[in-house]
């Protein structure tokens, strides 16, 4: 839902009729604008675990990174309305694997680590996404979580308005196509 | 609304919107009836970017399988275009299990026009002169010489930017300036004309897209996504064009919600008097009476209603003696090609999204050249362009560098994909399915397509001929493939009203005018004796304009 049709509902009285729960309504408006979003799938700790992927992955550098771009919301929206339900519990079974990976290695929940652990981890974990990804597609099995949580990230990041327009320097309207234009212009291909 | 009209023109889209306009500018009072509802620029959203829409253009995968399990499979019914594509529950049809169809539609004032892929191609002799040569199906009843004026009048009025290229198998038209090929685009280029100098020439496309400001349309600004609609109406749509012009003269009556039922027909007079209609929101049957008749409603659509509309006289079909009617259904079969990487300039990238590809003509078959083991041709879309961030999933590494390194654009590519001829065969055919209503109470149509080995053969060549082409040009990582398309995905189904010169084995002359019946016209792809391999909607436009003139004339003889 879009801003423009929320404020169309909010103003439609008739939506609103008694015995609503004004509550739970405004709620589930305050959802589908995405804006401070309660999470419907994530828990706390595994939110806080997603978070930091995203923190690791796409970090804040001169333009703002994936946890500013709200990444885990949008992934949380996907597990909630968009995977089947044994897509779901195959990317929570995940989260709940990189902590036993992170026990492993150093001891604790993965958000718990040091950064120079957690950085060690992924850096493992990112070499066996390569070679999953180096295997003839027939032999490999499903793709490592890592891998998934990676896509994830990259796609909510670079559709996100802050992803798009500060980091990509995303155009709405180009106005015009420069076949050949230098390739150290500002604006990166989508 | 009176009911009595000169002329009643049944679908709104790509032909139904060139019959209003040819219809009303020669003075006739014109009723349009459109099933689906009113669509205007208000609900153009091709500048709503991905972060304003709820799943960013993964889409709503979960309303779109229980919805649109079949209009899902076009490319362009996604997050944002997905409203201009029809209910699948309300608008039902069957095949045989073991051949399926893709019947993907939109129904609503401007039809499939909206989000059509604007490609635009002539055919020439070689095409209208194939069938009778090759000794397949029935002779078309007209040559290049009698359809060449209306393309020019066609393009004029539609604006098509594009290369003029001097080939015989590809004739030039009335082009605005062409769009540009990238650099990636111009290696491949010049390695195909460097290895397949005078036979194989690759061009950009040429496209109902605006390149310079036409008429009151604007230029082409390069947003992109066209299927989505276009404000500015650079892109040609009925309702972008035809439909406005069509207001102007004030002749035009535009009804939405009007699903055609049927036609009438007096067998006294062998004329259809009018058409009934069931109204789309309140479901109630009207009828509108004419003196003519145009059906422009899509190739399996005024299939549909003409079978509907069978009489004792006509017991198979309207305008059915021949017993053509519904059969010798095509669709161009495509998905055979070459993707690789290619060696172009590191320090270059485009800039902007051209709403348009390369095009590559027909090289086989031509005259004076070697037989290639299957009847007639394909043709290649396709184009080059250089990864974004979208390969960072499988680029090693995280965080700040890599974020970093994602920026510069990633490697050139290149693919080729090919569109080929489908023959025509009786044996692909559509009937009326007596136990399938769609939403309106309107039996349903049952598709019987398959492709044959010819169709197959064409795409099994265009894979090799592709990755020759790429090794050509000193690509890498070239993959061949060949998509098992069904017959449906191309979108140019045509062939269930043919034209031809005898009435015993076709339904149309050479005016698109019913043998049977003299004041019944249809000009959508239903009329089309054979397909070419070139996208089919200019000529639809251009037979479309050629038949109104000739009904036209006959009503100034009084001979209608």
């Amino acid at each position: 839902m879009d801003r423009r049709t929320a404020l169309r509902l909010l103003s439609a009285g008739a939506a609103v009729t008694a015995g609503t729960d004004l509550e739970a309504w405004g709620r589930g408006l305050h959802r589908g604008l995405g804006l401070g979003a309660p999470l419907r799938v994530l828990d706390e700790h595994q939110n806080a675990t997603v978070v930091a992927l995203c923190d690791a992955i796409l970090p804040a550098t001169d333009t703002p990174g994936a946890v500013a771009a709200q990444v885990n919301v949008f992934i949380d929206l996907l597990l909630a309305d968009w995977y089947d339900a044994a897509d779901r519990d195959r990317f929570l079974a995940g989260l709940a694997g990189l902590d036993g990976r992170a026990r492993a290695a150093f001891g604790k929940d993965f958000v718990d680590g040091t950064p120079a652990d957690r950085t060690n981890l992924l850096t493992a974990l990112d070499d066996e996404a390569a070679r999953w990804n180096a295997n003839p597609a027939a032999t490999r099995g499903p793709q490592p979580f890592y891998r998934q949580m990676k896509w994830l990230t990259l796609f909510g990041y670079y559709t996100s308005e802050i992803g798009a327009e500060q980091e990509q320097h995303y155009q709405i309207v180009p106005g015009r196509y420069v076949p050949c234009a230098p390739a150290d212009t500002a604006i990166t291909p989508e | 609304m009176p009911k009595s009209w000169d002329a009643i023109v049944v679908g709104s889209g790509m032909t139904g919107g060139w019959a209003a306009k040819e219809l009303t500018e020669a003075g006739l009072n014109t009723l349009v009836l459109e099933a689906g509802r009113m669509v205007t620029t208000a609900d153009y959203v091709e500048h709503v970017p991905p972060w304003q829409v709820r799943f960013r253009g993964l889409d709503d995968r979960r309303a779109r399988a229980a919805e649109q399990p079949v209009q899902q499979e076009c490319y362009a019914c996604d997050e944002w275009s997905s409203k201009f594509f029809v209910n699948d529950h309300e608008n039902p049809y069957t095949t045989p299990a073991d051949k399926p169809f893709l019947f993907l539609r939109g129904r609503q004032v401007g039809g499939r026009s909206i989000m059509w892929g604007r490609q635009t191609y002539r055919w020439s002799d070689l095409d209208f002169e194939a069938n009778l040569k090759d000794g397949i199906a029935v002779d078309w009843p007209i040559r290049y010489a009698d359809i060449a004026p209306w393309y020019d009048h066609v393009e004029r009025f539609v604006g098509v930017s594009g290369e003029k290229l001097g080939l015989p198998q590809l004739p030039d038209g009335q082009f605005l300036p062409p769009m540009e090929l990238n650099c990636g685009e111009t290696v491949v280029r010049d390695a195909v004309a460097r290895h397949w100098p005078g036979e194989r020439v690759l061009t950009i496309g040429r496209c109902a897209i605006l390149t310079e400001d036409h008429d009151d349309r604007k230029a082409c600004h390069y947003c992109g996504y066209c299927e989505r609609g276009c404000i500015t109406r650079s892109y040609f749509s009925s309702i972008n064009a035809t439909l406005p012009a069509a207001r102007l003269t004030g002749k035009l009556t535009l009804r939405p919600h009007s699903v055609v039922h049927s036609l009438i027909y007096d067998h006294r007079r062998n004329r259809v008097t009018g058409v009934r209609v069931i109204d789309g929101e309140t479901k109630h049957a009207i009828e509108f009476s004419a003196r003519l008749v145009f059906l422009c409603a899509s190739a399996l659509e005024s299939a549909r209603i003409l079978l509907n509309s069978a009489t004792p006289e006509f017991p198979d079909g309207l305008a059915n003696s021949s017993g053509e009617l519904g059969h010798n259904l095509m669709d161009h079969i495509m998905g055979g090609g070459a993707s690789g990487k290619i060696e172009a300039p590191a320090d270059r990238m485009p800039v902007g999204r051209r709403p348009n590809g390369i095009y590559l003509p027909r090289f086989r078959n031509l005259p004076g050249r070697p037989k290639s083991p299957f009847l007639r041709g394909y043709a290649y879309q396709g184009g080059g362009d250089r990864e974004g961030w979208g390969r960072g999933t499988d680029l090693p590494g995280f965080g700040a560098d890599w974020k970093r390194a994602l920026r510069d654009p990633g490697p050139w590519h290149f693919s080729f994909y090919g569109f080929g001829e489908c023959l025509p065969r009786h044996e692909n055919f559509v009937a009326i399915d007596k136990d399938t209503k769609d939403a309106w109470g309107v039996p349903a149509l049952r598709i019987h397509c398959a492709y044959g080995d010819n169709e197959w053969a064409l795409m099994q060549d265009a894979s090799i001929a592709a990755a020759e082409m790429l090794a050509a040009a000193g690509a890498r990582d070239i993959s061949p493939f060949v998509e098992h398309n069904p017959p449906g995905k191309a979108i140019h189904e045509m062939g269930t009203a043919r034209m031809g010169r005898d009435p015993k084995t076709s339904v149309l002359n050479a005016h698109n005018q019913a043998h049977d019946i003299p004041n019944l016209f249809v000009t959508d792809g239903a009329c089309m004796t054979s397909s070419a391999n070139q996208n089919p909607s200019i000529t639809y436009m251009a037979l479309t304009a050629r038949a109104c003139a000739y009904a036209v004339d006959l009503i100034k003889k009084r001979e209608l």
